[in-house]
């Protein structure tokens, strides 16, 4: 059986007396998109940085594209594509002159550069802001031609940081499709995100993070089992009833939590069976509901169920 | 076909040629680097010209003949430090943190930009020559291989101090940091030198700070060059404390710039 592409042994980093990441094991097979998902400060980009030779880790080892990302960091980095959040290119370069750039710095001749330019800015839509400065381009076309930067050297690993935060959902829909095309040419990705839907779509198997340790790793499919189903949002008329209603409700079996703006008690992985029960019970205690919503397993959802917290 | 990385010589030769077109992008940027020195010239050589015909000059030399390669030095300096204030602001640049995550070589970035700059500098000192000669009558007795000589000295002691600020930046990473630390370094650089007047004018205090700064020999050194007159131990001296001020320089630097 061929060596997974990526494969990190008990990676813990600290900074000073804070700990960012504690023993995490990740292991990527070649040709997948392996999600990690997480909250703000759970410790995903601190695991990228390690894994694309940007930070040491404190103890553990990690292996990228068959390297050692601390013996052997400048063979791994010839490998490698990063985009994330914050798009790295020269902002006074135009986007052509950016991709051009970088081809030449992984050893392209500049005809040759040039050509995986052009190519690259027309598969990006790219190609009639190509002369123009990055520094007038929006948003999203600033994390395409990000995008294009890290893939003019045809990396054999792609490192992906929350590659969609902030952007709206036809732009979202986009580089989802783009990361689709991609894998299918037989990169390997690891995707980080917040977005338990982005890591369903994209990743065959998902890691989650909180807190810096790994708290739960398997299929979407999996995850979205022990999650449950969509979680009831139950806004209160009275906010005084937020109490009450908990109790009630605990004492059926639910195991509601209290949150979101206004008196808003949330149970997770509500059957349609389940709800009949919570409203007949409120019914009862003569606790009057305004609204009712189900929202798809969010990430809170899945924190409560794997680690029986709310984040 | 795959591109893992480019030699050395080339990442430094892209990068520099990178840094050298976002400078001429800039026609403010340019004309400024080149208007402040031709300021310093003129400022100095008519304001204190008068004070030439004393008994503390070498009799027969006109002022500008002896500032000139005070002003190449300094300009230097000043160049050098302008470095280090550009280096800060391009560690927020997207680029650079690109380049981490590459098989880019740390030292093949900071080797670009003082190559960069070197050559930026060169622009500053031709200029500088060529204003000098046409405007305030510098007509030294070295000739033109003389001021060449010494325009070369010059860029060798600036290539030397660049990797100073690029120690500097890469360590405090501030532009406000760099500013202040420029400012204190320069000005007693500067003024407790051979570079305005002969070291034996000084007062006793900034005589001997003087006699220890290696500024001192750089500007002895570029000034016996355009004299003619015999040059022995202070181009000596110039070059060695330049070629450690550069080893030191790119060992710190390349060691702060590494850190994330």
């Amino acid at each position: 059986m061929a060596e997974p592409v990526i494969q990190a042994r008990k990676i813990s980093v600290s900074f000073g007396a804070v700990r960012a990441l504690t023993d995490v094991d990740i292991s990527v097979e070649r040709g997948t998109v392996h999600g990690l998902l997480g909250h703000n400060g759970a410790g995903k980009t601190t695991l990228v940085n390690v894994l694309s030779t940007l930070i040491r880790p404190t103890s553990g080892t990690a292996t990228v594209a068959g390297f050692d990302v601390g013996d052997q960091g400048h063979l791994v980095r010839g490998r490698i594509g990063v985009t994330g959040q914050f798009a790295s290119v020269d902002d006074n370069l135009s986007g052509r002159d950016n991709l051009v750039l970088v081809a030449r710095l992984l050893g392209a001749s500049s005809r040759q550069a040039r050509a995986r330019a052009d190519d690259l800015l027309t598969v990006f839509g790219l190609t009639d802001a190509a002369r123009r400065a990055v520094r007038t381009y929006s948003g999203g076309m600033r994390r395409r031609i990000d995008l294009a930067a890290s893939l003019v050297g045809r990396p054999e690993v792609l490192f992906l940081d929350e590659p969609t935060t902030g952007l709206d959902p036809p732009g979202r829909l986009g580089l989802w499709q783009i990361i689709e095309d991609l894998i299918a040419t037989g990169t390997t990705a690891l995707l980080t995100t917040q977005y338990l839907t982005e890591a369903d779509r994209l990743a065959q198997e998902i890691s989650v993070l909180s807190k810096g340790t790994v708290t739960a790793t398997g299929t979407p499919a999996a995850l979205k089992a022990r999650v449950g189903g969509a979680s009831t949002h139950l806004r209160l008329a009275v906010r005084a009833d937020t109490d009450r209603a908990t109790t009630l409700l605990t004492r059926v079996g639910f195991t509601p939590v209290v949150g979101g703006e206004n008196p808003v008690v949330i149970l997770p992985a509500t059957a349609p069976t389940d709800l009949a029960t919570a409203i007949r019970e409120l019914e009862r205690g003569h606790i009057a509901i305004a609204e009712i919503t189900m929202a798809a397993p969010t990430l809170d959802d899945v924190y409560l169920a794997v680690t029986g917290t709310h984040r | 076909m795959r591109w893992i990385g480019a030699p050395v010589h080339t990442q430094i030769a892209v990068l520099c040629g990178r840094t050298l077109r976002l400078l001429t992008n800039d026609p403010q940027l340019v004309l400024f680097s080149l208007a402040q020195p031709l300021i310093m010239l003129t400022l100095f050589s008519q304001v204190f010209a008068s004070l030439a015909d004393t008994a503390n000059f070498p009799p027969g030399v006109s002022y500008v003949d002896y500032l000139m390669p005070a002003i190449l030095v300094t300009t230097g300096i000043g160049s050098a430090m302008q470095s280090g204030v550009s280096l800060v602001s391009e560690m927020d640049n997207g680029l650079l943190k690109r380049l981490r995550a590459m098989p880019v070589t740390p030292g093949a970035v900071l080797a670009a930009r003082s190559l960069a700059d070197v050559i930026r500098t060169a622009v500053q000192l031709v200029t500088l020559v060529v204003a000098a000669t046409l405007l305030f009558g510098f007509h030294p007795v070295g000739g033109l291989l003389g001021t060449v000589a010494s325009v070369l000295l010059t860029l060798y002691v600036n290539w030397a101090l660049t990797w100073i600020f690029l120690a500097l930046a890469a360590r405090l990473r501030s532009a406000d940091a760099m500013q202040m630390a420029g400012s204190l370094a320069m000005f007693p650089l500067m003024f407790a030198s051979s570079a305005y007047v002969p070291v034996d004018a000084l007062p006793e205090w900034l005589r001997v700070v003087a006699v220890v700064n290696p500024l001192t020999y750089a500007v002895d050194a570029a000034r016996a060059l355009t004299m003619d007159t015999p040059v022995g131990v202070e181009l000596l001296a110039a070059c060695a404390t330049s070629l450690v001020i550069a080893a030191g320089g790119m060992y710190a630097a390349i060691r702060a710039f590494r850190r994330p």
